[in-house]
């Protein structure tokens, strides 16, 4: 392990293993969907999932988790603990409040997606339209997303990529080790995902789930011990400060406004260093006691310099840290002296932000941590992926296994997460903002790089993030493929298709829609990334609402939930169009403080409820059917749909 | 009030959703209001760390985290009842694409 900035074979390994074992448990997964009728078991695993498929695939967040979150803390501090503190409480909101009922209605209807089972629930085509064309839109975009991720990771492990050298040119990425990871990649998911449907989703993803925890169990000890111990850690991010990057041009334009002032910081770090010589190395009480200094011209009087070197020891001091610190600019740019004598100026946060709310950079405002405990919540709680695989689960025994699985799985990721990256700063002081989305295999790396068969380990903590990924889009895929042939083909244009048509169509679906995923991945695009927030919200905010009305409301009508997702949509598309024209970049205009999520499930429950008041109530031999007890047979007449 | 016909699946599931749902909001009042409290706007130096973790963290965020994982499981081990969910209805739009499939599976 000579070259720290690739990986070893040992890491290749382990992603070559974890292909072979998702391709594996496609073919398992084939075998399984041969007992069924082909649309039932290719698209829901014949709803047979126990406790441990359901807890650890429906709201586990895949390969965001690996890659995102930890950037985040990593760049934002222990702050982040705040931000994704909502996951306490999602095997709550994930499998109490509709798990139980959805696996009981897809049943009685026999819906096999979720457009099938709105649109059974409310007896009308057009619920489940709306329903299928929404998912349809938002999958896709998530989707797409996701094949950069695992280019991206299949790169970092190829020996020789050089991917891990602190490089900040973005131009390396989009090379050949890129495209190799890319192509590699669409062509492993797609192919399992083709071979053993919803079950090959869902094992792979179970899979990936049990690996991440095992990566996370060994990174802890490496990284705490790495770090010297976690108050040690802790202790440096009370005065680390973190760097937002800036545009060459603001460089240049900033230069020349702060050059008098690096100046001056100059002369003070030479009066400090006077003043330690003469003092056995200790630094003076405050600024005023250097008495060498001129203050009268120039930039800055003491008092207006933040001072943190005051009886500290210089040579003691960690190099890294700040001793003076300037107030921002109207542009948010500041100027630090730091211990080691280099000046900085740029958008630098102050000390103490990564410890303490709401963040460098006011990161987690108020109204943003109210608006995110709600995003985790009703997110995992509102996507189509989630939903199916509830519908698929097999008894309500699994459902509160699950609760208590999911439970202890989220305490055992995400707070050892937090942990190791908080180490990571300390391990690896020197990450950007932009190249920290690496922070865990970086650390992985880093950490066992110093013993026999740590490549394994690294390689091992690599795959779990590669098989999140793989296991998100699998997912993706099998609800756009079971959208397209279900929703659309079979429902509207062909409904006498037989099994063999709809086989073929669902691999072609899943062909086609992975080569779209490839294509748009050859040169992905910034905002993409903004597209999936974006998408996300959108699913949360269509599906929430109406799903707990179809679930418990015996008056929700179909034109009340309609307008539940269209109006939740609809003050989504709303907010950012108005970030659009007034922020001039992809971006919602947060009301009151508060992210669209809030305002769009709010939106779909006025919206929802006062329509379904407004129109005719449903058919009560609709609601009886699904509301009640089973009528003893022989006395059901058909039923009309409410609005046809 | 729902008929007295309804399904005792349905009720029992509404009212678990029902108490979710509100332990979802006390959660995040006493998280989000916690920390904003002790954790928002405060010097950097009076931050107490406790096994390396600020204080806020601890009371605000982990220690809570590991109540309701706590209050989950025994929300799922007693509150929650079990229920017999019937037999899959028949598909309502493939009848034919299942009859078909002796032919050519």
């Amino acid at each position: 392990m000579g070259d720290p900035s690739s990986a070893g074979l040992g890491t290749l390994t382990m992603l070559l293993l974890v292909i072979a074992a998702s391709v594996w448990l496609g073919t398992v997964a084939q075998r399984a969907v041969e007992r069924g009728s082909f649309m039932k078991s290719y698209f829901l695993g014949n709803r047979g999932l126990g406790s441990w498929a359901l807890a650890l695939t429906a709201t586990v967040q895949s390969g965001g988790t690996f890659m995102g979150f930890p950037s985040l803390v990593y760049s934002n501090g222990w702050i982040v603990a705040l931000w994704i503190s909502s996951y306490m409480v999602v095997p709550l909101t994930g499998f109490a409040v509709l798990a139980k009922r959805f696996a009981q209605l897809s049943r009685r209807t026999g819906a096999i997606t979720v457009p099938d089972l709105f649109r059974e629930r409310f007896g009308d085509p057009r619920v489940g339209l709306v329903a299928s064309l929404l998912i349809l839109f938002f999958m896709t975009v998530m989707m797409v997303a996701q094949f950069k991720a695992g280019a991206l990771i299949m790169k970092v492990s190829l020996p020789g990529s050089g991917a891990l050298a602190l490089t900040e040119d973005g131009q390396g990425s989009w090379d050949r080790f890129y495209y190799f990871g890319l192509v590699v990649f669409t062509l492993t998911v797609v192919g399992y995902t083709v071979i053993g449907g919803f079950l090959a989703a869902v094992w792979t993803d179970l899979f990936q789930s049990v690996l991440m925890w095992i990566g996370v169990m060994l990174l802890l000890p490496l990284a705490i011990v790495a770090a010297g111990g976690l108050p040690a850690a802790s202790e440096r991010l009370r005065y680390e400060v973190v760097t937002k990057p800036s545009s060459a041009d603001e460089q240049a334009e900033q230069a020349e406004l702060w050059a008098p002032v690096l100046q001056r910081l100059k002369a003070i770090d030479a009066a400090l260093r006077a003043y330690a010589t003469a003092h056995d190395g200790k630094l003076p009480p405050d600024l005023q006691s250097l008495t060498s200094m001129t203050w009268d011209n120039g930039h800055f009087r003491p008092h207006e310099l933040q001072y943190l070197g005051r009886d500290k020891s210089l040579d003691d001091l960690d190099q890294r840290m700040p001793l003076i610190v300037t107030p921002t600019n109207e542009k948010g740019w500041r100027a630090v002296l730091f211990a080691s004598g280099v000046v900085k100026t740029g958008r630098i946060s102050a000390p103490g932000d990564l410890v303490t709310g709401p963040g460098p950079f006011d990161y987690l405002a108020l109204g943003l941590a109210i608006s995110f405990f709600f995003q985790w919540a009703f997110s995992g709680m509102g996507s189509p992926a989630s939903m199916v695989r509830v519908m698929a689960c097999r008894d309500t025994t699994t459902v509160r296994r699950s609760i208590f699985l999911l439970g202890t799985y989220n305490l055992c990721i995400y707070i050892p997460l937090i942990l190791i990256c908080i180490c990571a700063h300390s391990i690896l002081p020197g990450l950007s903002l932009k190249n920290s989305d690496e922070v865990i295999p970086r650390v992985a790396l880093h950490t066992t790089s110093g013993f026999f068969g740590g490549s394994f380990i690294a390689g091992l903590i690599l795959a779990a993030p590669f098989g999140a990924v793989m296991a998100t889009v699998s997912s993706y895929l099998v609800v756009i493929a079971s959208g397209l042939v279900r929703d659309v083909y079979q429902r509207f244009i062909n409904p006498e298709a037989t099994t063999h048509e709809l086989k073929r169509l669902s691999y072609t679906a899943m062909v086609v829609v992975g080569a779209i995923g490839l294509a748009a991945n050859i040169k992905p695009v910034d905002y993409l990334q903004k597209l999936v927030v974006f998408s996300g919200t959108c699913g949360a905010v269509t599906f929430v609402v109406p799903a707990i009305m179809a679930a418990y409301w015996r008056r929700a009508t179909a034109a009340g939930v309609m307008a539940g997702m269209l109006g939740g949509v609809a003050v989504n598309v709303v907010l950012y169009a108005a970030g659009l024209v007034y922020l001039r970049e992809f971006k919602a205009i947060a009301v009151l403080g508060l992210d669209p999520i809030v305002w769009g499930l709010a939106a779909s429950l006025v919206a929802g409820v006062a329509v379904s008041l407004c129109t005719t109530p449903p058919d009560p031999r609709l609601v009886a059917k699904l509301f009640d007890v089973a009528e003893p047979a022989g006395e059901t007449g058909p039923i009309k749909p409410e609005l046809a | 009030m729902p008929p007295s016909t309804e399904d005792p699946v349905v009720t029992s599931s509404r009212r678990e959703a029902a108490v979710a749902l509100v332990l979802w909001a006390v959660a995040m009042a006493y998280t989000v209001g916690y920390s904003y409290a002790f954790g928002y706007g405060r010097a950097a130096e009076d931050v107490r760390l406790i096994f390396g973790i600020p204080d806020w963290v601890l009371w605000g965020i982990f220690a809570p985290w590991i109540f309701w994982t706590i209050v989950s499981s025994l929300f799922a081990k007693f509150f929650m009842r079990d229920a017999r969910i019937e037999e899959e209805a028949a598909d309502p739009a493939g009848q034919a694409g299942e009859a078909a499939e002796g032919n050519d599976g």
